[in-house]
């Protein structure tokens, strides 16, 4: 199964600090969210975690699917996804700037929402302008609406990266 | 308004310890670390924990003196009772 996976810039697993090879599988002990195993993303998770270098993953064993992660037994490295640049994080931060704006500009105290991941966004902290955006979503249509903005997210990702299969249930 | 999952800032600073034990539920394991993306001051904190706990290592129990542990825990317990 082809999956993706945030690293720290070098192949570094942010939460780990494993160095990731490429190209060669790596076997984890055993299959347990957040514990053991090899952690990754389906096209809908992609948003919740941003960073620095997007990953092309191959995953094999049983995989289990979790609401916010895939957990696999073994994985390797496929390809760099080169498309996930400086450029076009920048232009991520500016679409959930846009979004925010059209949902929310208009409405009393939530619209600071949209000062807020604008500012972010141009500050580069686009992972947290996209919470922001979330959140404002959140805000003004209650918990689906922080989900619809993800998915949101997830599927200007999609489009713009070339991913799929999109796979939002 | 704040999700149920969402965890702040105080909340990870709490919880940093029990994270680098790997004492946290899976759930909870799974909002710190969501928390970690966006959040640069608790990545920051988060770092500065490790790097300490690697420049210092560990205090093995035996290097206490006697009664010394009991009285910090007992202290703890009060700390986290107020």
């Amino acid at each position: 199964m082809i999956a993706y996976k945030f690293l720290r810039p070098g192949c570094i697993a942010p939460y780990t600090g494993f160095r990731w090879p490429v190209g060669e599988w790596v076997d984890a002990a055993g299959v347990d969210a957040c514990r053991e195993g090899i952690h990754a993303c389906s096209v809908r998770h992609l948003p919740i975690w941003l960073g620095p270098e997007l990953w092309e993953i191959e995953l094999d064993g049983e995989i289990v699917e979790h609401s916010r992660k895939l957990v696999a037994p073994r994985g390797r490295l496929v390809r760099r996804i080169e498309g996930w640049n400086d450029g076009l994080i920048r232009d991520f931060g500016r679409a959930c700037v846009k979004r925010t704006r059209e949902r929310v500009g208009f409405l009393p105290v939530i619209s600071g929402y949209v000062f807020d991941a604008d500012r972010l966004a141009g500050l580069g902290r686009v992972p947290l302008a996209a919470f922001a955006a979330a959140r404002a979503a959140e805000w003004c249509d209650g918990p689906a609406g922080y989900e619809e903005e993800r998915r949101l997210q997830a599927v200007w990702l999609a489009e713009r990266l070339g991913l799929g299969p999109f796979d939002w249930a | 308004m704040r999700l149920e999952r969402e965890l702040a800032c105080q909340e990870v600073v709490e919880l940093v310890t029990a994270y680098l034990e790997d004492s946290l539920s899976p759930e909870d394991r799974e909002r710190f670390e969501e928390h970690l993306v966006f959040c640069d001051g608790c990545q920051n904190y988060l770092a500065q924990m490790r790097d300490t706990i690697a420049a210092t290592g560990r205090v093995p129990p035996g290097a206490l003196p006697a009664g010394l542990e009991e009285r910090l825990l007992e202290a703890f317990r009060g700390w986290r009772a107020s």
